[in-house]
């Protein structure tokens, strides 16, 4: 079947195909975000490499295969650690027509040097290829993204990045690793950061489903009773967000924004009116960027 | 139109974007369970035929296999046989059956009524027959799922993982297997491999348990055609999407719910066997017979086949 092109466009700019969304939506309307002028190519500013890949072997999720993007930027040369960025459904993030364009975004910020050199690490979620070339793979998303649990990280942290970590000098300070996805890549992040501060120290959830897929609506009620964990929080939704059988994305974001607010994290709360998209997720990309490293050479 | 060309794209762009599938797209407005048939012991082995029909059994107190009609009327269909726990018609149109009580795997030929040993030494407790002629079973007490391939090759294809490993069943496409866990809180998830072998286990789906235990008596399972799971269960009869979420919990009318299958007119029917009874219940959905050729599940808003 032919695809109009323009829809093509409108999917991939409303973040659609780029999220993975927890619902197809079928509405074409707009939504008041658009993307700055960080978040597209300029000419002076250098420009870093994307590499796609396949990641075939895996313990924890045995028989999945997934694609990544490696984002490298110009003026990474190995002599320092690199920060690092992770991105769920990765695939969406490094589309340079996406609602995010991360390349961009990182070129432009590196060279101003709002963050630091940051290798991005652009995941998507793993699917089990089918045995008959007629069958669909089976999708592993919901199972890695959605659970409770250390097995995501455990994937991520003991099996991904040691491999990566070959090809390229990462830092090991949590500080200057960022996790960050999109619906249930969104709450995906937040549960490696919330298993594993020690390794990464910064999330950001775009339209998290911080409801009960698997169990995940449950945060709030965690994160008010346990202790503190040196973890830095960036949270976006909109007020038109999803409502179905899985839970109320807007008030499940609003409850993980007073938890986090009530057990004093360092958190950011920023609350719009977009839909189940990664449009002002994307629009306001830059500045999320801006805000978690606003101290790094601080911290350095 | 637009809603084709998303998904379309989609599949194109290789990112399965499960759809919600909440309990309203399968649960029917006014519809009610309807008591078919009582007096039972035990009530199990629910099957379905192509002309509507439902089988089952009684596994405490019965000598046989019933038949029940769309109509309502129960009948023996073969008698002589205790304690089958597992039934499905294969694509030779034969009924095979778990016989644990007999320690075998058996088919039973229609007409004549004879019966065929496929495996003996054994004792399964519920089977799934591909449209290859393929047995899956699984032991409960050995913690086994076994194969029986169409040319009677018998060998354990996993061992291990599943507490109580009980109903089985497949995805429309026949790739995945599902095996339920009585004594735990989860469905399996299989590969089935072109030699019959499973490969990747995954505990794919949680269970809603009773509170305080883990142990979800997750029982007879079956699958819709839009690739949506059913699992009997201590806390009702347990739905899941394709892509292993929890989409709903529908009230069962009776404790210790068991076995579970779409049959009836057009497969629309969901037939329940509970504390000895039989009943059904209208659905927006269909079942899916896995003696017949595999098929791609069908997305939300087609109409089922």
């Amino acid at each position: 079947m032919k695809i109009p092109r323009m829809l093509i466009a409108w999917l991939l700019a409303s973040g659609v195909v780029a999220s993975a969304s927890a619902q197809v939506q079928v509405q074409v309307q707009e939504e008041p975000y658009k993307k700055g002028p960080d978040s597209t190519r300029k000419a002076d500013v250098p420009q870093g490499t994307v590499t796609k890949a396949k990641w075939t072997e895996s313990k924890v999720f045995p028989g999945t295969v997934r694609d990544y993007w490696i984002y490298v930027p110009k003026q990474y040369d190995g002599s320092q650690p690199a920060a690092l960025f992770v991105a769920q459904d990765g695939g969406g993030f490094v589309t340079e027509d996406g609602a995010f364009n991360a390349p961009a975004v990182f070129d432009n910020l590196i060279h101003e040097g709002a963050m630091p050199v940051t290798i991005g690490l652009f995941l998507n979620p793993g699917n089990i290829p089918p045995v008959e070339e007629t069958s669909k793979p089976r999708s592993n998303r919901s199972f890695e993204y959605d659970s409770l649990g250390d097995l995501y990280a455990k994937f991520l942290i003991e099996e991904v990045l040691p491999e990566i970590g070959k090809s390229y000098k990462i830092t090991s300070d949590p500080r200057q690793r960022v996790i960050c996805g999109n619906s249930s890549g969104g709450i995906c992040a937040f549960t490696v950061a919330w298993e594993r501060p020690d390794s990464f120290g910064n999330v950001i959830s775009h339209i998290g489903s911080f409801t009960n897929i698997r169990g995940g609506h449950v945060y709030p009620a965690l994160i008010r009773k346990a202790e503190k964990k040196p973890i830095r929080v960036f949270l976006q939704d909109g007020s038109n967000d999803l409502d179905n059988l899985h839970g109320n994305w807007p008030l499940a974001n609003q409850q993980m924004a007073a938890a986090l607010k009530f057990a004093g994290y360092d958190y950011q709360f920023v609350y719009g009116e977009g839909k189940h998209s990664g449009r002002h997720g994307g629009a306001i990309f830059p500045d999320t960027m801006r805000w978690i490293f606003r101290d790094w050479k601080e911290a350095k | 139109m637009r809603k084709h060309l998303i998904f379309s794209l989609i599949g194109a762009a290789g990112i399965l974007s499960a759809q919600d599938m909440p309990l309203a797209q399968v649960l029917i407005e006014g519809e009610q369970w309807q008591l078919l048939a009582e007096g039972y012991g035990f009530t199990d082995a629910c099957a379905a035929d192509t002309e509507g029909n439902f089988y089952f059994t009684d596994v405490k107190n019965g000598n046989g296999i019933f038949k029940l009609t769309p109509e309502g009327q129960v009948s023996v269909w073969r008698d002589g046989l205790p304690g089958i726990s597992g039934l499905q018609f294969g694509p030779d149109r034969k009924l095979y059956a778990c016989q644990g009580k007999r320690e075998r795997l058996i088919r039973i030929v229609p007409g004549t009524g004879d019966v065929e040993e496929l495996v003996t030494g054994v004792r399964p407790n519920d089977l799934v027959v591909t449209a290859l002629g393929a047995v899956y079973f699984t032991e409960t007490k050995t913690q086994q799922v076994h194969y029986v391939s169409a040319s009677g090759e018998h060998r354990v294809v996993h061992q291990g993982d599943i507490v109580r490993p009980n109903g089985i069943s497949l995805s429309p496409d026949q790739g995945t297997l599902i095996v339920s866990d009585h004594g735990g809180k989860h469905v399996w998830t299989f590969r089935v491999e072109s030699d019959g072998s499973l490969a990747f286990a995954q505990p794919y789906m949680t269970v809603v348990t009773p509170y305080g235990t883990d142990e979800s008596k997750g029982d007879g399972s079956t699958t819709d055609a839009y690739g949506r799971y059913y699992v009997t269960s201590e806390m009702g009869l347990q739905m899941f999407d394709p892509t292993g979420r929890l989409c709903g919990v529908i009230s069962t009318p009776a404790p210790k719910a068991v076995s579970v299958e779409f049959a009836g007119p057009g497969l629309a029917w969901i037939y329940l066997a509970a504390d000895g009874k039989i009943f059904r219940r209208k659905s927006a959905s269909a079942g899916v017979l896995f003696q017949n050729p595999p098929v791609p599940a069908l997305m939300f808003g087609a109409n089922p086949r």
